[in-house]
């Protein structure tokens, strides 16, 4: 028992120690969150994947055999009890009980009490050649000891339903060396027979991925820091895969329709799953457990955001990788995912508060360059509503464990990129930047020629600094510029001074594309400045892009995968039937309380004896008992 | 004797009441419902019936609660804009509303209980238990509401509300407060409020801060993975479950004052306490066992395996063992007194993570309540 206890006591600590610690996370994950040091000593112990550790399966196995023999031991004593009535008690004995009443009687008549009793649900023995006198002896509740029988064997049945469903059979072939888990990635049929689980595996919970389209003959099994292959006795075909929507956007249901085929026989069916609708073939069950982009074929613009170099086209899928000269630079942009609807918590301008909302596709992928560093960018294909006004937004990160840093380019009067490039390639035009500034002081009002030059080529030089590196670089000149005695507040005044200089430079590019193209409406109409200023920062924002390539999606033929899981569980059956057991078990043992009730009439007396007595002594029994007692004394008189 | 046929009589109308209702049902709302909602529907009227025949406030927070949730169906009109609108829903009956009186109420029973508990006047206990039980009525409302309220935003996000944490707690203050109601009248233990009731203000200065700080009143549509006739059953048991092991713990805190003698005169004698206490314990751990049970069938079905060692799962095994151990102690080894008493509230410790914790710290397929 207390073996038990202690084994009941270190599963719970293990299983403890799993929640805290994220299970079966990819190892260098844990090697970057522990060091090396102790990643190798927890990895010796198991900690990543607890649940399958030997010592884990060892604690159940204890346990299975310690409460085991605790039932072996304590079975025969209850079921003797079970049956047997104790009627050889002695006056004394039944007089010392805590509920015994002694009353006397004018006449005993047995048969109207064993009736009485009967009623009452209690097991009679009547005994009537007693030495001492007339006993009846009775009991009922005698379920509440079968009780402790049940708990006891549904946790056995329970433990060893489990068992049959992990993956013990695995770690006596990996023992024994004829298993083994697979390290690299290798196309199926490359990998051999240690690595290969037989379709007669006992159980196994294992997942396939399919893209639309896609047949797979073999599951995968993640094992560790590896995986192993599933055979399974058929092949699936994934026809179709759809995601419903709610009409603000989040996902409603994920649908595979499959194409099962049984590799002996060829006999197929068509069947469509859904989470908490799975399908069950040839003892394995199949679920819909995920999906993902399944190499959605994109149609892109690559853009320069500080050139006014032209933009061009380019084709790619999501897991291709495209190869591009861009600014003298060799780079290869891996594309990872993408994303047909995503929902972001969005206000727009008529009410505050934020609502779901679905802002549309976006992709994720990555800018490589030769040195083999990368950058990872994820891209909204639609601006999106920041505050009332929209933006194409576009975030970069250094590495997965940041959070994305966006850049924000506002959307033009068509909600279309063009207006921002268009003003970022005038930025880039040394003319139109001269005659903008040309044109600004022939509206001021300096008045000598002297003050004009001075302030001419002030401006050019913080245009200049600001096209080529945008404000940061405005403000490294400046610093340069301004003598260092100048106080914090004369700075932050010529900070805005330049600030507004770009500012009406930039509406001046504006003002004289707009003339230069009356039929052509695309810089925001209502309202300009905000449109010139947003702009202006994004284009500032653009410097810390990484290299300034922008990818405009322009268009998309989604293809999407499902990710199938695919479960044989033959202890499924044993672990509901323990768990009946132990429903069953818990109400015998709480709800039915065990009774016994001796009746004695002494020889030649007309003395009655009634005492009561119940293994769990509880508060309600002292008033079940004088109750009891005062009805048998009512039928006796 | 004529009190007796009468209260026969009443129970008869009661049931009749209820079944004609159910017949109603699943006459107009056959073509909506599927075997599994059928059962369940005929399941819940057998059951409010026993429960209303067995207990006869209950019948009485029943009958109000229905009458006063269809008052609000009927006020709604098939439309949300009623609730700005119509007078009566927007002060009293519309789902937000009538959880707001809930959680007015509940803080306030507790202030009661303790006027109750100090001054021994049976005025105010009478008045804390009568507060209790409306503001359980309004919660009832409040989600029964709420349920409708779904299926105006659209058919399809329509669902029971007891799919996210805010939900979750509603029904977790209204279960605790009917489980102590219920043992207040059988074993006459009205001072007990003046504590089982401050776990439930707890809970009801969580929903505040959960409404007010994060607008978690919002209904959601229900994520694939939820979508299952499971979910009426597995998460109502589990908050019996919580719900009987938060009083149990309650209950041992007056104990544990009363074994150090610290408002002992105010307090029910030792053994009333404990025996409370197991009481409490032994229906939490029946719920607990069917809900955990029953949410391993809902996993084969949906996650693709009974078990999978998922956070929470685990933590209810936890929980589990830890009430299993508190009753082997007491039914088999005969343990009474204070260990047992620091045990449960070390238990409500070991509940709260198990309930809360693991939705604020620890990730996996339960996340449905996110803070």
């Amino acid at each position: 028992m207390k073996f038990a206890i202690t084994m009941f006591s270190l599963l719970a600590v293990a299983s403890v120690i799993g929640t805290v610690l994220k299970q079966n996370e990819p190892y260098n994950n844990y090697i970057i969150k522990f060091g090396q040091f102790w990643f190798n000593i927890f990895e010796t112990v198991g900690l990543y994947n607890v649940y399958q550790a030997f010592w884990f399966l060892l604690i159940l196995i204890f346990l299975i055999l310690s409460t085991s023999l605790c039932i072996s031991r304590n079975t025969p004593k209850i079921l003797r009890d079970y049956k047997k009535f104790q009627d050889r008690l002695r006056v004394k004995s039944l007089l010392s009980f805590k509920h015994s009443y002694q009353f006397s009687i004018k006449k005993f008549n047995a048969k109207k009490i064993t009736e009485f009793l009967k009623s009452n649900n209690f097991k009679i023995k009547h005994k009537t050649n007693n030495e001492e006198g007339d006993l009846i002896v009775a009991k009922k509740g005698d379920l509440q000891k079968l009780g402790y029988i049940f708990t006891h064997l549904a946790i056995v049945i329970i433990s060893i339903g489990g068992l049959l469903d992990g993956n013990l059979v695995f770690k006596v072939q990996e023992l024994m060396g004829t298993k083994q888990i697979q390290l690299l990635d290798q196309e199926l049929s490359q990998i051999p027979l240690a690595g290969r689980m037989s379709e007669k595996n006992l159980s196994y919970r294992a997942s396939i991925l399919l893209s639309e389209g896609d047949t797979k003959t073999a599951a995968i099994l993640r094992a560790k820091e590896g995986y192993l292959v599933q055979e399974i006795p058929f092949s699936i075909t994934l026809k179709d895969f759809n995601i419903e929507h709610y009409a603000t956007g989040q996902p409603k249901s994920f649908k595979s329709d499959l194409l099962v085929r049984d590799k002996k026989t060829g006999e197929s069916i068509t069947k469509t799953i859904s989470v908490n609708k799975p399908l069950t073939y040839k003892g394995v069950t199949i679920y819909q457990a995920a999906f993902e982009d399944g190499g959605s074929k994109l149609d892109l613009l690559v853009w320069n955001l500080n050139s006014s170099t032209p933009s061009f086209q380019m084709k790619s899928e999501i897991f291709k990788n495209n190869k591009l000269t861009f600014e003298r630079q060799n780079l290869t942009l891996e594309f990872k995912d993408f994303r047909k609807f995503n929902i972001l918590e969005i206000s727009n301008n008529e009410e505050k508060k934020a609502k779901p909302t679905n802002v549309g596709p976006n992709f994720l992928y990555k800018v490589r360059n030769e040195s083999g560093q990368a950058k990872e960018y994820q891209t909204y294909q639609f601006p999106i509503a920041v505050d009332g006004n929209y933006f194409f937004m576009s975030g970069t990160r250094d590495s997965p464990q940041e959070e994305f840093k966006y850049l924000k380019v506002p959307a033009d009067q068509n909600l279309s990129l063009e207006g921002f490039m268009i003003f970022k390639s005038l930025l880039n035009n040394e003319q139109k930047v001269s005659e903008a500034i040309n044109k600004g002081l022939n509206e001021s009002a300096f008045q000598t020629n002297e003050k004009k030059e001075a302030f001419k080529s002030g401006t050019q030089n913080i245009i200049n600094s600001f096209i080529e590196g945008g404000y940061n670089s405005v403000v490294e000149k400046m610093d340069l510029n301004i003598p260092e005695k100048a106080s914090f507040l004369e700075k932050e005044k010529a900070v805005k001074t330049y600030i507004n200089i770009i500012y009406l430079v930039g509406q001046e590019l504006v003002k004289s594309y707009e003339a230069e193209n009356q039929n052509k409406i695309i810089f925001p109409t209502n309202n300009s400045p905000r449109f010139i200023q947003d702009a202006l920062t994004a284009y500032s924002d653009s410097f810390f892009y990484g290299v300034p390539l922008y990818l405009e999606l322009k268009d998309f033929k989604h293809v999407q995968a499902s990710g199938l899981q695919l479960t044989k569980s033959p202890g499924q059956i044993w672990v509901y039937l323990g768990s009946i057991l132990l429903v069953m078990g818990i109400f015998c043992m709480i709800y039915i309380q065990e009774i016994r009730l001796w009746i004695l009439v002494k020889n030649n007396s007309n003395s009655m004896i009634v005492s009561l007595a119940t293994n769990r002594d509880r508060m309600d029994f002292d008033q079940y008992a004088v109750e009891l007692q005062d009805k048998i004394k009512k039928i006796t008189n | 004797m004529l009190k007796n046929t009468q209260d026969k009589f009443i129970s008869y109308i009661f049931s009749l009441v209820l079944a004609s209702l159910t017949i109603f049902a699943l006459s107009k709302f056959n073509s909506f419902m599927d075997n599994y909602e059928i059962i369940i529907l005929i399941g819940s009227a057998i059951t409010f019936a026993w429960m209303g025949n067995v207990w006869l406030n209950f019948r009485t927070l029943f009958s109000f609660t229905f009458l006063l949730s269809f008052i609000s169906i009927y006020f709604y009109k098939g439309s949300l804009e009623q609730i700005e609108l119509n007078f009566f829903l927007k002060y009293f009956l519309s789902s937000q509303s009538a959880i707001m009186w809930m959680t007015a109420l509940f803080p306030l029973s507790l202030i009661t209980y303790w006027i109750y508990l100090l001054s021994k006047q049976d005025f105010y206990g009478n008045l804390a238990t009568k507060l209790t039980w409306i503001a359980t009525m309004m919660g009832f409302i409040g989600l029964l509401v709420r349920w409708y309220e779904s299926y105006l935003i659209s058919i399809d996000v329509g669902h029971i509300p007891v799919s996210n944490l805010y939900e979750v707690f509603v029904l977790f203050c209204i279960i605790t407060a009917l489980l102590y109601l219920h043992y207040e009248e059988k074993l006459e233990i009205k001072k007990l409020g003046a504590f089982v009731l401050i776990i439930i203000t707890a809970a009801v200065v969580f929903i505040l801060w959960y409404t007010f700080e994060k607008g978690a009143n919002q209904i959601q549509p229900l994520v694939p993975a939820l979508q299952s006739y499971w979910m009426k059953i597995h998460v109502p048991a589990n908050f019996i479950g919580y719900g009987a092991f938060a009083m149990a713990a309650m209950i041992s805190v007056a104990y544990l004052l009363k074994d150090k003698d610290i408002l002992s005169d105010h307090l029910p004698e030792l053994n009333i306490l404990d025996e409370m206490t197991y009481k409490a314990i032994s229906i939490g751990f029946i719920f607990f066992t069917i809900a955990t049970i029953l949410g391993a069938v809902w996993a084969a079905e949906a996650w693709g395996g009974y078990w999978s060692w998922d956070p929470k799962e685990t933590w209810a095994l936890i929980v589990w063992l830890n009430y299993a151990a508190w009753l082997h102690l007491r039914l088999i080894k005969g343990l009474r007194g204070t260990v047992l008493a620091w045990w449960s509230l070390v238990g409500l410790v070991v509940t709260t993570f198990a309930f809360l914790g693991v939705n604020l710290f620890l990730s996996g397929l339960h996340s449905y309540g996110e803070l």
